[in-house]
């Protein structure tokens, strides 16, 4: 195993966060807000951390998919736990629980808070929890292969594979650095479109960035104590027009760049996502329309609920626990379908369904007729029987994880269904559930045990649940913090004292 | 990217074929920075390269135009065809040069074709037809002129070489400093590089050389020549060869050899292939045998026979034989390796003179690929080989226009350390250049470094 290697890229990566709580500093010198100064501590805590681990590139820079996940699953425990040191020093959450809880709920776009109330929070918290999306969506790893360039041939790519949500992660472009940079240029277009129209919409700028940093990430942490309930309705339609775009596979958006619209738009994932999108939206619009009364309301509330549940937002403009039990229920469904591949989105994904309906109607024809033989093919192509495989065995994991975490989570008392929607919610990275834990309540009345494993259903849902689980394989483990002659001193300690 | 890489905007390639040499150039060209997308049949050969380098694979028939537009043909500036069949691979570079107008580059290794290679290249509107069995033969045939030298490269049409030989115990050399070099023996050669142990330097004066180093010289052929003689090397080309394997290589390196009178044995094991090769090397003895076989070995005479070289397809074959003729005879040896993994182990064996067809292939596309990523320049990569077992390069350049390389005597330019200025050919004449000497449009230069990637002689100016 490459230790130096993965020490090195964790460095980098603390690196990257130091440098990015600049931001959060700035908005505390605007709003003259003397909590701005913790960042200014850890960001440079962070800073020279990560300079001082990963000074000198190691001289064998080659590393391989096992690496990558841990890489991956390491960064992210990382960035959290650095990310969380803020909201504790400032006491602006005090616990550290509740802390690390809110953070990974921002870097996993998952937007579950432990905060009964946000308003009180300084702006400059409100804007690193919201940053912590927008971060997170694309993956900060994919941001560290986008600034820097790494050596050792290929194997980089390893980190985007471990990091990119799909069942298949491919290139967009021969090399990945550029590939990196082509995703951030959308990512980045296309948020500074949202902010754009939400502040012509008449938005403030720091509630338009915020909101659109919560819409990129598909996160879902709002600055106001109702979501986005208070802001107009044209601001409500802005928002959930653009967590639908944010949604779709950005294959997609690189196909409308760079070749052309029409292959784009004939991606079979795309045209499925958007098709779910709309039946949901009409049956929801239909079955809460006497409690609405008008068909207006009914579609926009209808409308943004499915788009901001679907790719996992989990921004609110009304208190969906209210609504009649049938659309609870698609919004149930829509929770585990997920956005598409390849987007910022959680879920267990479009394409993943896709694929597993395909192979059940064919496991049909083949009762039918049993000597038949028939490739699944998806956008014209035949789908490899490993990424098939591997579609299985992630279905059955999520759902050894899911069981395990409800388990755990009710063994703490909570009803059956807060239960069940705490960890759909987490898992999924989508944020509010329902009961106890539903849009107008908060995930911080949990004991420690459930907050934490609701933590670990967080990152193990935003990493696609191997990068993670594999830190756990023991055997993996052993190798990892065996004191041997390959680990420096220093890497050696940062990771074992975890 | 190795000591001195920068940033450039590399050039879009595509390579059909992921064999060996397909493998080896994804490698070097992602290396160099370029966008390259690899085709392949084989979907997990294409997933192993994709995994390994930064490149793109894509699964399937590479001379289909679906295929070929799929992998964004339109805009891609090179495609190199190195596929088993040479039909495909000029049928790949025909659709693409048709379709895209992009350069083409096809490997074509049956001799058939290979003899109408120029025909080919010129009627299709190809860069360039490769025969990486014919590039070998020619190196090792240069080996056999001059045996007692482990690697000749050659520069300027074989006007200037590059000659790399070990030094033997007791020879003048031994423990001589480069200074003193010139009092000593009359020459007009530079020393470009030593090899100690696992070290490469680029010597200065003050560097002693020492016995078992290998050092490499440049300069023009018969200088060179003069100079092995001088310190008391064998520059007699051999008598006989030994060639083990009757291939396509070894038909042309025996067609080669047979052209200046060395007398050619070649063991093969097929009586087929035999009645074949005595048909087109008529002045060749062949003989149906095991070349594997220490005992027909004995009986066709390899205690006497000057030069040995076993051109088998298997790598493990040969270095076996190698190593055997070592222990039998006094033969100059060569060893053919096709494939590169566990390079280490084969230094360390000290084979002697090892050819590997496969950096060859990828020099030559190489060479073209750089001179083709500044076609606009105000220098122009001709060739390029790796040295030292690649921890150097060694490119030769032609000055097109006047630039701040031009007119300016050498030693008043900022040259980066580890970049030395080789020879200079002058209209035909070779130069080793000194302090004062200038370089001229029209000059084409030969430099030696340790970086990488360098494809304009501004690239060796400090800045």
């Amino acid at each position: 195993m490459n230790r130096r290697m993965i020490v090195y890229l964790l460095g980098r990566v603390l690196f990257i966060e130091g440098a990015l709580m600049l931001l959060p500093t700035l908005c505390a010198l605007i709003y003259r807000e003397r909590c701005g100064l913790w960042f200014v501590a850890v960001g440079a805590l962070c800073c020279l951390i990560g300079l001082a681990v990963s000074r000198r590139e190691p001289a064998d820079p080659v590393f391989y998919l096992k690496e990558g996940c841990i890489v991956t699953a390491l960064s992210w425990l990382l960035i959290s736990i650095f990310g969380a040191l803020p909201f504790v020093l400032s006491g602006a959450i005090p616990s550290f629980t509740d802390a690390l809880f809110e953070t990974v709920s921002g870097f996993t776009t998952t937007g579950a808070s432990i905060l009964p109330a946000v308003e009180p929070l300084p702006r400059c918290m409100l804007f690193w929890r919201s940053f912590t999306h927008w971060v997170g969506g694309m993956g900060v790893l994919v941001f560290l292969l986008a600034i820097m360039p790494i050596h050792g041939g290929g194997s980089h790519f390893n980190l985007m594979r471990a990091e990119s949500p799909g069942p298949s992660v491919g290139k967009l472009v021969p090399k990945v650095l550029s590939t990196a940079r082509i995703l951030y240029y959308i990512y980045i277009v296309l948020t500074a479109i949202n902010v754009a129209l939400l502040f012509i919409g008449g938005m403030p700028l720091f509630d338009a960035l915020t909101t659109a940093f919560g819409t990129a990430g598909t996160g879902g942490f709002g600055i106001k104590n109702d979501s986005l309930a208070s802001y107009g309705i044209h601001l409500q339609w802005i928002t959930g027009i653009f967590m639908m775009l944010f949604g779709i596979n950005f294959n997609a958006y690189f196909l409308v760049l760079y070749d052309s619209p029409k292959k784009a738009f004939k991606m079979e994932e795309v045209r499925a996502y958007l098709a779910v999108i709309l039946v949901s939206t009409v049956l929801i619009t239909l079955n809460i329309l006497p409690q609405v009364s008008d068909v207006f309301p009914a579609l926009t509330q209808a409308f943004f609920q499915v788009s901001s549940i679907i790719t996992t937002t989990g921004f609110s403009t009304v208190d969906f626990n209210a609504w009649p039990s049938f659309s609870k229920a698609i919004l149930v469904v829509l929770v585990f379908c997920g956005a598409c591949a390849g987007s910022t989105g959680g879920g267990i994904k479009v394409s993943r369904l896709l694929l597993l309906a395909k192979a059940s109607l064919n496991e049909f024809r083949a009762y039918l007729h049993p000597r038949s033989v028939r490739t699944i093919k998806l956008d014209g192509r035949a789908v490899e029987r490993e990424t098939l495989h591997s579609v299985y065995v992630f279905c059955a994991v999520y759902f050894f994880v899911f069981c395990g975490s409800t388990l755990l989570v009710l063994l703490e008392g909570v009803d059956l269904v807060t239960g069940f929607t705490a960890v759909a919610a987490t898992i999924n990275n989508i944020g509010p559930g329902l009961n106890a834990v539903g849009p107008a309540a908060n995930y911080g009345q949990l004991t420690i045990l459930t907050k934490y494993v609701l933590i670990f259903d967080m990152l193990a849902g935003r990493l696609e649940l191997f990068p993670l689980l594999l830190l756990l394989h023991p055997s993996l483990l052993k190798e990892l913090l065996r004191p041997g002659a390959s680990a420096s001193g220093k890497g050696g300690e940062s990771y074992a004292g975890r | 990217m190795a000591i001195g890489g920068k940033k450039k905007s590399g050039l879009r390639i595509i390579i059909v074929g992921l064999g060996k040499v397909g493998a080896t150039l994804a490698e070097q060209l992602s290396l160099e920075d370029h966008d390259v997308t690899v085709i392949d049949r084989n979907a997990p050969k294409v997933q192993a390269v994709a995994d390994r380098f930064d490149v793109m694979g894509m699964v399937g028939n590479g001379a289909s135009y679906s295929m070929l537009v799929d992998a964004g043909i339109d805009k891609t500036d090179l495609l190199i065809a190195v596929t088993e069949s040479d039909e495909l691979n000029l049928l790949c570079c025909t659709l693409a040069k048709q379709v895209a107008g992009c350069s083409a580059i096809a490997r074509v290794r049956t001799p058939d074709y290979s003899r109408e290679a120029d025909y080919l290249s010129e009627r299709l509107g190809l860069a360039m037809i490769l025969n990486p069995d014919q590039l070998s033969a020619h190196e090792i045939a240069r080996i056999l002129y001059l045996p007692s030298a482990l690697e000749i490269n050659a520069f300027a049409h074989h006007q200037a070489e590059s000659v790399r030989f070990r030094v033997p115990e007791g020879n003048l050399l031994d423990g001589m400093e480069i200074s003193r070099l010139g009092r000593e023996i009359e020459h007009n050669i530079l020393v470009c590089g030593v090899e100690r142990g696992d070290d490469v330097t680029i010597p200065n004066g003050g560097f002693r050389i020492q016995k078992g180093d290998i050092v490499s010289i440049v300069g023009s052929r018969t200088e060179s020549m003069r100079f092995l003689r001088n310190i008391g090397l064998e520059t007699q080309q051999v008598a006989n060869t030994l060639i083990i394997g009757g291939g396509r290589s070894a038909y042309y390196l025996a067609s080669r050899l047979l052209t200046h009178k060395v007398a050619v044995t070649i063991v093969e094991r097929s009586r087929a292939r035999c009645e074949e090769l005595s048909d087109l090397l008529p002045d060749a003895v062949i003989i149906n045998g095991d070349g594997t076989d220490a005992e027909l070995l004995k009986e066709v005479g390899i205690e006497r026979a000057e030069s040995f070289v076993p051109l088998t397809g298997i790598d493990e074959e040969n270095v076996l034989l190698t190593l055997h003729a070592r222990k039998v005879s006094k033969a100059k040896l060569v060893t053919k390796i096709n494939r590169m993994a566990f390079r280490d182990v084969i230094d360390g064996l000290d084979l002697g003179s090892v050819v590997y067809p496969r950096y060859l292939t990828s020099e030559a596309i190489i060479a073209y690929v750089r001179a083709l990523g500044n076609a606009a320049q105000s220098s122009r990569v001709i060739s390029m080989f790796h040295m030292f077992s690649n921890r150097a390069e060694a490119l030769e350049m032609r000055v097109e226009e006047p630039s701040e390389v031009t007119n300016v005597p050498l030693k008043e330019l900022h040259i980066k350390p580890e970049v030395l200025i080789g020879c200079i050919n002058r209209g035909g004449r070779i130069i080793i250049p000194g302090g004062d000497d200038s370089l001229q449009v029209g000059d084409t230069v030969v430099i030696v470094t340790r970086h990488k990637g360098f494809d304009n002689l501004r690239d060796m100016l400090e800045r």
